[in-house]
């Protein structure tokens, strides 16, 4: 199956707060970042943390500016995330 | 830490007999193979494995583009790998230049390369690290006395997911003359978190 | 409500003053809580996902006032005693 999101794709995280386990931190709900690369695959915490059938989906290495994050800052905020947490960022 | 003194620690601790002792019982425990796996585990996991990894890319550039490829594979030929006795975690290592600094954290919980570096410092698992160094690391370096320079890119690794992170600090100058394992010897566990330069 | 865990970018936490040489562990038990926690995830008592939210769900007070060890043991108990591998009176006496 093929990544949906290549490298350098422009994507933006849910929104949503969920009321379980997720790998999503709070700070980065909601932000555009630019893939990096996919690093692998894993059955999605979320579900596994709860004892469902978890699909395994690609997670990737997503970039952040600190400014998008937090308002302010120079640096880079790299994270980890679950193909189910993006979507494309036309 | 809470909980370090006394009668606290007294109570703590028999809790643990007791629950160990529990699952001994339903023979999903066997005291004397945990001491066992537990030793065995903590041989090679500790920051001074990382220092190797680190000491002989500096020294061998093959090997430190093959770390920086995939640090899975490269890990076997200095006899180290991310198993551990559990499912091996990806590992993905991320090199200091003279324009970028990397730091890793988990923001969520405490991920962090075990299998390879041991348990973390406690500092590391702290919520003062946890929710500052994402959002101001260069004011969370600075406490650690290291400051990076002002035209030095810094990007922060928030290992949220599967992965480890580790980092290859850049190799001091004025070390030309040492042996591997002189260099191994120059690395701190810090420099392998990104919150000091070696 | 995000989970109390969840710290990244939140103001009010102070960064703790580093120990020197800091021991893998401070106590045996730690040790022990451990090797226990790798042994019932290798035996597939609990995985990964669930320990890390089992001390998530711990009430945020209690979380904030237990040394990272202590909220790793309540977890495992909390997962055993979830999972039926060991009663709630076994573990909290009774």
């Amino acid at each position: 199956m093929a990544d949906r999101f290549p490298p350098g794709t422009r994507v933006r995280t849910r929104r949503t707060d969920p009321p379980h386990h997720t790998r999503l931190p709070r700070y980065a709900r909601g932000a555009v970042g630019t893939v990096l690369e996919p690093e692998g695959s894993s059955p999605l915490a979320d579900d596994r943390a709860r004892g469902l059938p978890a699909h395994t989906q690609t997670v990737y290495t997503v970039r952040f500016d600190a400014r998008e994050l937090f308002g302010e800052g120079e640096h880079s905020v790299m994270l980890a995330l679950f193909e189910s947490y993006l979507q494309e960022e036309l | 830490m809470s909980g370090d003194h006394g009668g606290a620690t007294t109570a703590l601790s028999a809790r643990v007999r007791h629950v160990e002792a529990l699952l001994e019982q339903r023979g999903l425990v066997d005291p004397v193979e945990l001491d066992r796996a537990l030793t065995a585990y903590l041989a090679k996991a500790s920051p001074a494995s990382g220092a190797r990894v680190v000491a002989r890319s500096w020294v061998d550039e093959d090997f430190r583009q093959r770390l920086l490829d995939n640090a899975n594979l490269a890990l076997p030929e200095v006899g180290l790998s991310m198993g551990g006795g559990l499912q091996e975690q990806r590992l993905k290592v991320v090199a200091n230049t003279a324009a970028a600094h990397n730091v890793i954290v988990c923001t969520l919980c405490s991920c962090y390369p075990i299998a390879l570096l041991g348990p973390s410092p406690s500092w590391y698992k702290s919520e003062g690290y946890r929710s500052r160094v994402v959002r101001d690391p260069r004011g969370v370096l600075h406490e650690f006395g290291y400051d990076v320079p002002a035209d030095v890119e810094i990007t922060v690794w928030d290992a949220s997911a599967e992965s480890r992170h580790m980092v290859l600090p850049r190799r001091p100058v004025g070390t030309d003359g040492l042996s591997e394992q002189e260099l191994a010897g120059l690395v701190t566990r810090n420099g392998l978190i990104g919150v000091a330069a070696v | 409500m995000a989970r109390i865990n969840d710290v990244g970018g939140v103001e009010g936490f102070e960064l703790p003053q580093p120990e020197l040489d800091e021991p893998a562990f401070h106590a045996d038990w730690e040790a022990h809580v451990f090797a226990m926690n790798r042994a019932l995830l290798g035996a597939g008592v609990y995985n990964l996902d669930e320990f890390r939210d089992a001390i998530e769900r711990m009430p945020p007070a209690e979380y904030l006032a237990s040394s990272y060890y202590e909220k790793w043991f309540h977890a495992v108990t909390t997962l055993c005693v979830q999972k039926g591998v060991l009663s709630h009176d076994e573990v909290h006496g009774g």
